[in-house]
């Protein structure tokens, strides 16, 4: 295994909002790292209680993958993720060694209050129940254990709680209690697992390796009195789902963004006079309302957005070209397509690696490859299809795409060989070490759109109305 | 050398190929000559054709092999053919439902995925359909069908087993769980996990102790199921399985088709209603069946009563003995010494006159050792033919193609 020596034990470490009580867990046990905190940005850590002991910090739903596959001896994540990985891979080499019992939560099938699915699933035999989620696999067997008859699922990376009822029957998602999915407007329709932080190990190491001294430090918790890291959770900021309001057929449905590209949206959507509320950091809905009646807006992952317009669910959205173009690569005959190019949001899709390979273009790499070395090459990257499909056509023999949810860079070199990321200065690639080697293309934020929409003599004029609106903000620069 | 072929994946060799031809041959032979016509259908099928209850368990749905298509963006997945007989029943349901009784055949690959990838996750089934005639008759027609099949296979001993999905079904509602409970329990005896029923929490004990005593017993005649009826606890509409049933049994009785009763040799029969049978060779399955009078309905058709088996021919393949002895007898490798010109077109023509009278005629310009009885060497100057007869050691010299011929035919009447 690249970077791995005989004395090390590898640990994967949460990010984001599991990071303060795995810290404090650590800690507690005699564990600390000194940089393992959230203002942190060195991200490889090495314990000085315990010699050999390195640590790494990796998105939480990343870690189970990660340790199975042998690039970590331990883990520390929520068993939701966990138990996804095992029930769409059950052969995986990771088993959970301990539970914590912070981050309790629970994983529920859900729906609008509503809607009267849960009688409707014996009788109706026709639709297709549409399920989004974030636990494709949880979802899957829920629907095989409920006989569905039909259903399809969507992969989302997240905010599937705002799509119930306009756009998805049932959400599949993690909610701390069921009082917190009523705090979503949702009502449970089936509970599928409970979930906590815990422990994981590789099955292999352990079954091949001495870590009896750490496992004696993890036991060691639990004969601990005082355990701060099991103290009263703070609630967690969510966006208000607030409730659907009826929306006319004939009606045109916009996707907005969530997360880090929301401040960006707003302050272009103020050019355009569309007089949208509940679209700012201090007022953010997932349903905001705005001065046209025949518009519905709705507040979801950029991530999910191709897809949802594609399958009919949004007629426009303001999304990245890199995403669009990742689902295109999925779906070449897909309806969706670029209406308009925003300008803002610029960033650059690139191949990187880590600035020790001899290798400064992807032709040289492409040789490396042939020559033996770096086989298969491990490409670590959130956008699947733009990877899957840069190295298909660089005739790249062969390669393995290991999917992330995001801090890629973090990988190289230990545990990818190449990154397909994206930058805006390069800085975060530089102060980790790491090079650009090719350039795949230049993404801007951009109105997208389903073409079948515009074919719809009820909302052709609506979608071209729009389309001019955006056309005019994005010239009054 | 690592291999590069995909776990779980298999090559078949030459002689693998040959027993698959010879089992298949056997199959196609008996189906056509009962009436049965040929249909094939598409590797690819939506996911939703399998979900719908009372086809697929949750079990195999979860080891399918799907994925989304390049137009899958609304969602649907499709999947690689996970069974046989659910797109047949799709195939007649949107082709053939203005028959009234339909004789299909069908040789197909089928995907699972198998965890250690020790065993294949593709399979190979040859399977019958009978559709559109509910008549006790043609449960045995299939019955006999199928033996028929087994023994033209050339598979020793088989062996029939029978077992009533109908009765299990029936005998599970009168257990009165609750929905959740009621789905866990047939999914646990669809996985073979009979034991399930000891755990059953059901008031209504004297059912839990009619299943346990029927799980017990093997019958071998009708009138096991006669004393079942009798049986205490034993419902109207368990009686009403019962008879059907042993109006099967009783036909099999008269034909002296000999089998045995036993209720735990069925697995994974979700889609089947009525009788269901399996027969083994030396205690491994090599077929199963049964009657499935709903599954039409379920994937979009009237409700057509329909029955129907299928051979595993993995299992069968490797129980039955190749053909290469046979063909070597017949084979003749063709050499064509100093290899000039005018040797190897009479080593061609050679060839094609050979074929033309039904030998195998390989050439040989490499000299490497075929496997054959005959050995032809053709050299040009003198102009002179060598036949070899392999097995018994002897040689002799001719002159012209015709000669060769005579003297294999003269040695072998398997030419002519």
């Amino acid at each position: 295994m690249p970077g791995k020596t005989k004395t090390d034990t590898r640990l994967a470490l949460p990010k984001g909002k599991m990071l303060a009580r795995t810290s404090l867990f650590l800690s507690s046990i005699g564990l600390g790292f000194d940089n393992y905190n959230s203002g942190t940005r060195i991200y490889r850590m090495r314990s000085h209680a315990m010699p050999g002991l390195t640590a790494k910090m990796l998105n939480e739903r990343d870690i189970p993958v990660q340790v199975a596959v042998g690039n970590y001896d331990f883990g520390i994540c929520s068993s939701d993720w966990l138990q996804e990985l095992l029930t769409r891979y059950p052969a995986s080499r990771v088993m959970k060694i301990a539970d914590l019992g912070y981050d309790i939560s629970e994983i529920y099938m859900a729906c609008a209050p509503s809607s009267n699915i849960p009688s409707r699933i014996d009788r109706d035999s026709a639709p297709a129940w549409r399920i989004v989620t974030e636990y494709p696999a949880l979802a899957e067997t829920a629907a095989y254990n409920m006989r569905l008859k039909r259903y399809r699922i969507f992969p989302c990376w997240g905010s599937t709680e705002a799509y119930p009822p306009e756009n998805a029957d049932f959400s599949v998602l993690r909610v701390k209690n069921e009082d917190a999915l009523r705090g979503f407007n949702l009502k449970p329709v089936k509970r599928i697992c409970s979930s906590n932080a815990c422990i994981i190990a590789n099955s292999n190491s352990l079954q091949s390796n001495d870590f009896s001294s750490l496992l004696e430090r993890f036991a060691s918790a639990a004969s601990q009195k005082n355990k701060p890291w099991l103290a009263e959770e703070k609630p967690t900021f969510t966006v208000n789902n607030n409730p659907a309001v009826s929306s006319r057929a004939g009606n045109i449905w916009l996707a907005l963004a969530d997360g880090h590209q929301q401040i960006h949206t707003e302050a272009f959507l103020k050019k355009t006079k569309l007089g949208i509320k509940g679209y700012s950091k201090n007022d953010l809905r997932r349903r905001p309302s705005c001065d046209i009646d025949w518009l519905s807006i709705k507040v979801i992952r950029p991530q999910d957005m191709p897809q949802q317009v594609a399958n009919g669910n949004f007629d426009l959205a303001i999304t990245g070209r890199d995403w669009l173009l990742d689902h295109l690569y999925q779906f070449p005959s897909s309806p969706v397509a670029e209406m308009v190019n925003l300008g803002f949001g610029w960033v650059r899709i690139v191949a990187v690696v880590s600035e020790n390979v001899p290798a400064d273009s992807i032709g040289s790499l492409r040789n490396l490859v042939a020559s033996g070395k770096m086989v298969p090459l491990r490409v670590a990257t959130e956008y699947i299809n733009i990877a899957d499909k840069y190295l298909r056509d660089k005739h790249i023999a062969r390669y393995r795409v290991i999917p992330t949810w995001g801090a890629t860079e973090v990988y190289l070199p230990e545990d990818a060989d190449i990154l397909i990321e994206n930058t805006e200065t390069g800085q975060t690639l530089a102060r980790h070490k790491l090079k650009i080697i090719d350039t795949l293309f230049e993404s801007t934020a951009c109105l997208i759109g389903n073409k079948l929409s515009l074919e719809d003599r009820s909302k052709r004029d609506k979608i071209n109305k729009l389309i001019r609106v955006f056309r005019e903000a994005v010239d009054k620069k | 050398m690592e291999s590069q072929r995909c776990k779980g994946a298999r090559d078949l060799l030459p002689d693998d190929m040959e027993r698959f031809r010879q089992v298949e041959d056997a199959f196609r032979n008996s189906c056509l000559n009962w009436g049965y016509r040929e249909i094939r259908t598409p590797t690819l099928e939506y996911i939703h054709l399998f979900t719908a209850a009372g086809t697929l368990t949750p079990s195999m749905l979860g080891r399918v092999y799907s994925f989304l298509d390049w137009d899958g963006w609304g969602g649907e997945r499709v999947v690689l053919r996970p069974d046989g007989t659910i797109p047949a029943a799709r195939l007649y349901s949107e082709n053939l439902a203005n028959q009234k009784i339909a004789r299909l055949y069908y040789i197909t690959n089928v995907f699972a995925f198998e965890e250690t990838g020790r065993e294949n996750r593709e399979k190979w089934q040859c399977g019958v359909e009978l559709l559109g005639d509910c008549d006790r008759a043609s449960d045995a027609e299939v019955i006999a069908l199928a033996l028929e099949i087994a023994g033209a296979m050339g598979l020793t001993q088989p062996e029939l087993k029978l077992s009533h999905a109908g009765i299990l079904k029936a005998l599970i509602g009168e257990l009165r769980l609750d929905g959740d409970s009621k789905a866990a329990l047939l999914d646990d005896i669809l996985e073979g996990n009979w034991q399930a029923f000891a755990g059953v929490k059901s008031k209504n004990k004297e059912v839990v102790q009619a299943i346990t005593t029927l799980i017990k017993l093997k019958g071998k005649s009708s009138g096991f199921l006669a004393n079942l009826k009798a049986m205490p606890a034993v419902s109207k509409s368990v009686k009403k399985e019962i008879d059907s049933f042993a109006s099967v049994t009783a036909l099999l009785d008269t034909m002296q088709i000999r089998y045995s009763i036993d209720f735990t040799s069925i697995r994974g029969f979700e889609y089947y209603t009525g009788l269901c049978f399996k027969i083994t060779s030396d205690g491994e399955r090599i077929c199963s069946g049964g009657r499935y009078d709903n599954l039409i309905g379920l994937v979009g058709g009237r409700d057509i009563p329909a029955c129907g088996f299928a051979f595993y021919l993995d299992t069968v393949t490797a129980r039955v003995k190749p053909w290469s002895q046979q063909k070597a007898e017949k084979t003749v490798s063709i050499k064509a010494a100093g290899g000039s010109a005018a040797a190897v077109k009479t080593a061609f023509e050679a060839a094609a006159a050979m074929r033309k009278v039904g030998l195998i005629a390989e050439l040989d310009f490499c000299g490497s050792q075929l496997q054959a009885r005959w050995s032809v060497s053709i050299s040009p100057r003198p102009a002179a033919i060598t036949v070899v007869d392999n097995y018994k050691k002897t040689r002799r010299k001719v002159s012209t193609v015709g000669d060769v011929i005579n003297v294999i035919g003269g040695f072998n009447k398997v030419a002519r």
